[in-house]
């Protein structure tokens, strides 16, 4: 039964984890319309830059977390610039945002490998909280609780920002029609710069989590986040960022389950199961509203 | 001459795979060509590789049996994703059909039976040259074909706008599902092709880089012509060999820039048949100009 309990609250941190990169890239998703293959890349360097500023800079490991996340927003704002805004003043839709999203994956792919000298780099131990903490009977770590509570924030946060505020309305309006948002009165350009860097501050701060919590600084982090994070998007409703995190958490812990009970062979099988039935069965993901378009 | 056998040699391969994945493209075209931005392509490739793979090796039917039993098993596997997803709308629909990338691999890393699992599967046969080369040149005859065919005017009219083409009498749905059984033949066939270029093929042949590396020639090439792709496969698959000789230290990167430069000054691809239509407008208009001035 302890083990049992322990197991399923390791499972909800790395789902937690999961969502937490999910929800920035469903908000890119949802709210600018672009498919981003080089989501993952920016959770890659966030923990890559975090970890220099731990290693070579000698900062606490707080610190560490606020540089990756503000490095994971700059990143994504200039992807965005370079990469997006001049398609977007052409009208180009998304199909060409989707290809010179796969141009830069693969160019911050290959600079992370260099970063990191092809090698993958951990958070020395005692650099980040991985003591662990007794709840009754039971042992949880300190990191994974930390997590969990950080999902727990960002996903009300970002949730009452979307749905109560003034620049919520916005970016909402700018993911339904930028042209006539602007006409409403909404700054379009300043929205899609904030929610750009919103996108990959959240997912920054879970590349710099994941990677003190599987030790692994490399640009395979942002691989795993990426293809994990999409699942929990598609089975939760992009538009829908407690769809994300409920959908991220119930992964994490079935993966965790499965490994322990089933066989690790089958954890992705199960996660990806998952996936296929909710395509078929509710394709709008847990929260997903039906959706009206011009007929 | 010499210098032209020398090349060959050279890039041999490199050719061969540009032809692949011109197949690959053209089916990735098939649905785009109508509107819909589909990664499925990776799966039914697939299909037709294992397929192909596994009736070479087991009942022992020849090269060209092969390929077009792999063009039946991927128009079977387009049929049936066509008929599951095609309700969904089209940001959905890509979601939709990255994730199943992402079962494919599983289910073929699950069922070791069929697909070799894990260790893959070594194709005891290869494909010449000459057969690629006409096997290329049939299926872009069928597409320029289908182009000028009602079909290929019903399928641009669906993707400039739904609505209006059903208005039309076009049932977009039914244009979209002939889409994808299309996209199924050829991906299948593609599929069957790099397993005979390859001579081995595993879980990590038919997965997420090949996703990319298709919609990426295809959007490079130009989704509005049958002939984009074609060139744009070409162009992706020289890519990192021309990069390697004048970069090799950072060949991907400068990929990449490449990739990133192209796009963004020639949004719609390499070959626009509305540029090249502008362009001779334009001239016609010069020359009448000229003509009133005389």
């Amino acid at each position: 039964m302890i083990l049992f309990l322990e197991q399923a609250l390791n499972g909800w941190a790395l789902g937690s984890l999961y969502a937490l990169f999910g929800i920035g890239f469903g908000l890119v998703f949802s709210t600018l319309g672009i498919l981003n293959a080089a989501h993952g890349t920016y959770a890659s360097w966030a923990a890559i830059v975090g970890y220099y500023v731990v290693e070579r800079a000698g900062l606490p490991f707080p610190v560490a977390v606020g540089v990756g996340v503000a490095a994971g927003g700059l990143l994504a704002l200039a992807v965005d610039q370079i990469a997006f805004q001049p398609l977007r003043s052409r009208k180009a839709g998304m199909l060409g945002a989707l290809i010179t999203s796969i141009a830069f994956w693969i160019i911050l792919d290959s600079l992370a490998g260099f970063a990191t000298e092809q090698q993958s780099l951990a958070f020395p131990a005692a650099s980040f909280p991985s003591g662990m903490i007794d709840i009754g009977p039971m042992k949880v770590g300190q990191l994974q609780l930390i997590i969990i509570a950080v999902l727990i924030v960002c996903t009300i946060g970002i949730h009452l920002l979307i749905q109560k505020t003034r620049l919520g309305t916005a970016m909402r309006a700018v993911g339904w029609n930028e042209v006539a948002a602007a006409l409403g009165g909404v700054n379009a350009r300043m929205v899609i710069l904030l929610t750009a860097f919103l996108a990959g501050a959240t997912s920054g701060l879970a590349g710099v989590l994941a990677g003190a919590a599987t030790s692994n600084v490399s640009f395979t982090l942002g691989e795993g986040l990426m293809l994990k994070g999409f699942a929990a998007v598609v089975v939760g409703g992009y538009d829908d960022v407690r769809g994300t995190a409920i959908a991220g958490i119930l992964l994490g812990i079935i993966e965790v389950f499965v490994a322990q009970y089933v066989s690790t062979a089958l954890r992705d099988g199960f996660t990806y199961s998952l996936l296929l039935i909710f395509l078929v069965a509710r394709p709008r993901g847990l929260f997903g509203s039906a959706g009206f378009v011009r007929a | 001459m010499e210098t032209l056998l020398d090349l060959w040699a050279a890039y041999g391969s490199t050719i061969a795979f540009a032809m692949v994945n011109a197949l690959f493209a053209l089916s990735t075209y098939a649905v785009l060509s109508t509107g819909v931005l589909s990664f499925t392509t990776v799966v039914f490739a697939a299909v037709g590789g294992f397929l192909a793979a596994q009736s070479v090796a087991h009942l022992g039917i020849g090269l060209w049996p092969a390929f077009a039993l792999a063009g039946i098993g991927g128009a079977v596997a387009g049929s049936v994703v066509a008929a599951a997803f095609l309700k969904l709308d089209s940001h959905w629909m890509a979601l939709a059909s990255l994730a199943l990338v992402l079962i494919t691999r599983v289910t073929v890393l699950n069922t070791p039976l069929l697909t070799g699992g894990v260790n893959g599967l070594v194709v005891p046969m290869s494909v010449p040259m000459g057969d690629l080369v006409i096997l290329l040149a049939l299926v872009a005859a069928v597409f320029w074909r289908l182009h000028r065919s009602w079909y290929g005017l019903a399928a641009r009219a669906v993707r400039e706008d739904a609505a209006v083409a059903s208005t039309m009498g076009i049932p977009p749905r039914g244009i979209q599902f002939t889409a994808f059984v299309i996209s199924g033949a050829v991906g299948g066939i593609g599929g069957a092709a790099l397993a005979f270029t390859l001579q081995f093929i595993s879980p990590e042949t038919y997965f997420i880089g090949m996703a990319f590396t298709m919609i990426a020639s295809t959007v490079l090439g130009g989704s509005f012509h049958w002939f984009g792709p074609i060139v744009g496969a070409a162009v992706f698959t020289a890519l990192p060999v021309t990069m390697q000789s004048v970069l090799p230290a950072i060949e991907d990167v400068a990929k990449g820039v490449v990739l990133l430069v192209i796009m963004i000054f020639l949004p719609r691809g390499l070959v626009d048949p509305r540029a090249v239509g502008l362009r001779r407008a334009a001239r016609r208009r010069v020359s009448a100009e000229e003509g009133t001035d005389v």
